[in-house]
């Protein structure tokens, strides 16, 4: 006898309801401040710059997590016919992953962030993230460890990679140096920062939203289609090339940036080569429903599974497409990317989410669902919200997009000023907001749906048979026999060939060429012989869980060291293409620091691509160098406003100073939020000692300083700002935030290398 | 991946996973051809910039795309003479749409009635740098950025920047006109 543990899984469905609806609900008001500046009501902690971090967080972690683990603990136990390996680590899981839920939307408003995207949780936070993740994969794999089942499901194999994955990425990307309780720095800095971030950042939708969910699908689509799945070897082939494909694809989101050339090449080719597996997914899955369709019709459920599948479809099609260089030049900064997210995220996760919720909920309580009707209704609610914010995305961002780019005949640009860009496209926000308000709408209706039914039931115990001999399987294979078989060593070969061809000097990389042609051909002459073999040996790899983790991990894990580490390695990076970086002051420093809590990334990007539309407008494009002491990294992924690589000492600090107490004085129809507590808090001058001794610890050059002339330097070049100030009549104490702000940002593109450079080009 | 001889699409797969049944079809193949593609496409095209050696560093691309440019720009002409822009100043067309370019790029430093602000006013009879029409033409066009006036030459183009001077030139009763050439 084995009885499921449901309980958890109820527990977590009904945390992903509540994470959802608070996270979309902060979407909606994001997405209102951006149409309506005076929705930040001008305090700290509802400003843009910190809620979005808010949202993204608590969409991806709080709500697919939740619900992902809801799925995993719900399907595996089936999948293995074994109850959950421990109880006890199954609560501190669940209790673990709501604290740090609880602690991230409590530090993110105050502005207590790492400011890297979907990472910004600061360092204790995310410790207790790998403490829970190991809680979760001790707990997963104990069960596969004693499971029932002999032979490992697809679903669970999307599982594995999901938890192998996640952890090696997350780890990686949160390294970093405390220099106190709440605040850190990340140990990668400028262009390292940037490709950890991405690689990070990208296979974070890969392998958080993407494979969970792919593993989901294939648990419960056939289930509730009552349909076999369509083809066991593409799901083969499809998780593999996925799995080993996906990792590489990151620096696409640094395409024609000071990035270097081979890398962006890496990460659009690989992006490209994504297109199929992903498609892959999604043919498993909608010829899973092929005589079905007409329950697709009456099932809530269906539904929202087709469609959920044909969106993952969309967007894994635009995904490449955004890679290309030259649309990546158009799409890039723009609303284009947030529509081609949320594509995915609303229509494939929260759908699949929707879907899953509507078929667990009356089994969980052994009753029939409250109201189809209400579930018809959210769908098409859904729906019709999914449209419109995407379709307004893709016009915004295509507008903005053209315009910023335009140049005329005479060589200069069409729109010299960045607003008229971002005014023209105010109806698309205004429609965006629209579309994800009724998105809300629609989950609203769900959790009141699923509230009905679960008030009408009773929570129901699954109690299944197990006969003794079907008990605690064995391993099909060793782990030496896992690695040592064809199909791995040829795969192994040919991407070690691949490498050497790609990085390696003339002869040895035509050689490499030669060889990893051949290899190919042989493999594939080898498999039309004995491919029965081979599908065999496949199928003992599947009834040992271990050798398909090991297995998976390097799947994973060669993307990333190829990419990665001749990076880390190249300790050259200091003056990168003759461009040093100024090494600020103190009070620059503390100034950077503001910038970062504030959340100025979220808007604005310190990155000139090396675009014409770019340089006329910014100045010479941005350059390695020019970022190397920047822990963590500032290139930023959106601009809702202008870059500000190179915009110290363009305008007096008096603007500045009118400018962020109110954006609308010195840029008309600006929808910047105003700062003004920057004018009345005392910049935090106590923290600067330890701070700097991390980054000297970290390679940047600062003089020695005892904590005294730190102050003292930190004192002067205040008095300095404010004397200026004073000329236009203005009074303040130099230790206000402001001032600090003001000073990293008069210093912007001050590079003692790049100076000529810049007078050469303008 | 059985042998041929005994392979049946229509054939479901021995395992049953909590009720779950697998077919083992066929992929389709022009999905296949996708994938197969795909992965073709970027060997050639990695071998074409990557290896072959035909990508050049992207800030070498831009700045000679920036050259080309500049070198049309400049075929444009010589800088407009003093008489040319008080010409353009009484030409009330020139002067309208010198205004609507103030009204979105200077007019937050120098206020709405040129009254001045952040930056200078522009309505006295004091030209900290110059009040002739060719010293209005260059100091917007070359900046001060000691004194925080940004440079608007490549921004705006000598096209707008001469609207600029001339709308300036109209509001302003001290400037002169300047003795024809």
């Amino acid at each position: 006898m084995v009885e499921y543990d449901d309980k958890i899984v109820r527990w977590f469905m009904g945390a992903a309801v509540f994470w959802g609806i608070v996270g979309m609900a902060v979407g909606v008001l994001v997405a209102l401040q951006l149409a309506f500046w005076q929705l930040n009501f001008g305090t700290s902690w509802l400003t843009f710059g910190r809620l979005r971090p808010l949202h993204t967080n608590a969409v991806i972690f709080a709500f697919v997590g939740n619900m992902m683990f809801t799925g995993i603990y719900h399907s595996t136990q089936r999948l293995t016919r074994t109850r959950l390996a421990s109880n006890f680590l199954s609560w501190v899981h669940f209790w673990g992953w709501q604290l740090i839920i609880v602690g991230a939307a409590i530090t993110l408003p105050l502005g207590l962030t790492r400011s890297k995207e979907y990472a910004e949780l600061i360092w204790p936070l995310d410790i207790a993230v790998v403490v829970i993740w190991v809680v979760f994969a001790i707990n997963f794999f104990w069960t596969l460890a004693v499971r029932n089942e002999k032979s490992l499901y697809v679903a669970i194999w999307f599982y594995i990679a999901t938890i192998i994955t996640v952890a090696m990425l997350y780890i990686v990307n949160h390294l970093q140096i405390p220099t106190s309780w709440l605040h850190s720095y990340p140990i990668f800095g400028g262009v390292q920062d940037a490709l950890v971030q991405w690689w990070y950042g990208h296979n974070a939708v890969a392998f958080f939203l993407t494979t969970p969910i792919l593993g989901i699908m294939y648990y419960y689509l056939p289930k509730a289609a009552e349909r076999p799945v369509y083809s066991y070897r593409l799901s083969i082939v499809h998780f593999w090339s996925l799995v080993f494909i996906y990792i590489w694809a990151g620096p696409h989101h640094l395409l024609n940036t000071a990035l270097p050339e081979w890398l962006q090449t890496l990460g659009m080719v690989f992006s490209i080569m994504l297109w199929a597996p992903s498609w892959g997914g999604m043919l498993n899955g909608l010829l899973t429903l092929r005589g079905a369709w007409d329950k697709v019709r009456t099932d809530p459920v269906l539904k929202f599974f087709a469609a959920g599948v044909t969106f993952y479809g969309m967007a894994t099609f635009e995904g490449p497409l955004l890679a290309i260089r030259s649309v990546n030049a158009l799409s890039h900064y723009t609303d284009w990317t947030i529509g081609h997210v949320h594509a995915g995220t609303l229509g494939w996760n929260s759908f699949m989410a929707a879907g899953m919720f509507y078929w667990l909920t009356p089994r969980l309580w052994g009753t029939k669902l409250y109201s189809t009707k209400l579930a018809d209704i959210h769908f098409w609610i859904g729906m019709v919200g999914i449209l419109l914010y995407v379709a307004a995305m893709w016009v915004s961002g295509i507008t903005t997009g053209l315009m910023l780019n335009s140049v005329t005949p005479e060589g200069v640009l069409a729109y010299p000023n960045f607003l008229e860009a971002v005014n023209s496209v105010r109806p698309m926000q205004h429609m965006r907001a629209l579309g994800g308000a009724l998105f809300l709408g629609g989950f609203f209706l769900m959790a009141y749906n699923l509230f009905r039914t679960i008030w009408a039931g009773q929570p129901v115990t699954t109690v299944i048979e197990v006969p003794a001999e079907e008990r605690r399987v064995q391993e099909g294979l060793t782990l030496w026999q896992s690695i040592f078989n064809p199909p791995v060593i040829y795969s192994t070969l040919i991407v070690v060939f691949a490498a050497l061809w790609g990085f390696t000097g003339q002869i040895s990389a035509t050689i490499a060429f030669v060889l990893m042609i051949e290899t190919a051909l042989v493999a594939m002459i080898h498999l039309s012989i004995s491919g029965a073999r081979w599908s065999d040996w496949y199928e003992r790899l599947l009834e040992s869980w271990l050798p398909f983790s090991v297995l998976t991990l390097v799947a994973v894990a060669a993307g990333g060291m190829i990419q990665i580490l001749p990076l880390v390695y190249s300790k050259a990076a200091v003056d990168y293409e003759k461009a040093a970086q100024h090494v600020y002051t103190p009070m620059e420093l503390v100034g950077r620091d503001i910038y970062v809590r504030e959340g100025c990334y979220t808007c604005h990007s310190q990155m000139i691509r090396t675009l014409v539309g770019d340089v006329l407008r910014y100045g010479p494009s941005g350059r390695l160098g020019e970022s190397v002491y920047d822990f963590p990294y500032q290139w930023g992924s959106k601009r809702t406003g202008p870059d500000l690589s190179r915009v110290g000492a363009k305008y007096p600090n008096i603007w500045h100073f009118q400018h962020f107490e109110n954006p609308r004085s010195t840029s008309i129809g600006s929808n910047m939020p105003a700062y003004p507590w920057l004018y009345h808090q005392d910049a935090d001058v106590a923290a600067l000692p330890s701070k700097v001794r991390v980054l000297r610890s970290l390679g940047v050059p600062f003089p020695e300083r005892t904590d005294e002339q730190l102050r003292a330097a930190f004192e002067a070049q205040g008095k300095e700002i404010v004397a200026d100030l004073g000329k236009a009549g203005i009074e303040i104490s130099p230790n206000r935030e402001v001032i600090a702000l003001i000073a990293y940002i008069q210093q912007l593109g001050k590079s003692p290398a790049a100076a000529p450079a810049q007078a050469a080009a303008r | 991946m059985k042998d041929s001889q005994q392979y049946d699409p229509d054939k479901l797969r021995h395992h049953i996973y909590d009720g779950i049944q697998e077919y083992d079809k066929r992929m389709p193949n022009w999905w296949l051809f996708t994938l197969y593609g795909a992965i073709v496409f970027s060997v050639i095209y990695w071998g074409y910039y990557q290896w072959a050696g035909h990508m050049q560093p992207g800030y070498v691309r831009v700045e000679k795309q920036i050259e080309e440019f500049q070198k049309s720009a400049l075929a444009g002409g010589a800088a407009p003479s003093a008489i040319q822009l008080w010409n353009m100043s009484r030409d009330p067309a020139i002067v309208e749409s010198g205004q609507k370019i103030y009204m979105t790029n200077c007019v937050a430093c120098h206020g709405q009635n040129l009254e001045g602000g952040i930056g200078q006013n522009l309505v006295d009879a004091t030209w900290v740098h110059g009040g002739t029409p060719t010293d209005i033409y260059n100091t917007i066009t070359k900046g001060v950025l000691d004194k925080g006036m940004p440079v608007w030459g490549p921004v705006l183009g000598a096209g707008r920047i001469n609207d600029v001077v001339a709308f300036i030139i109209s509001k302003n009763p001290t400037i002169q006109q300047p003795p024809e050439m």
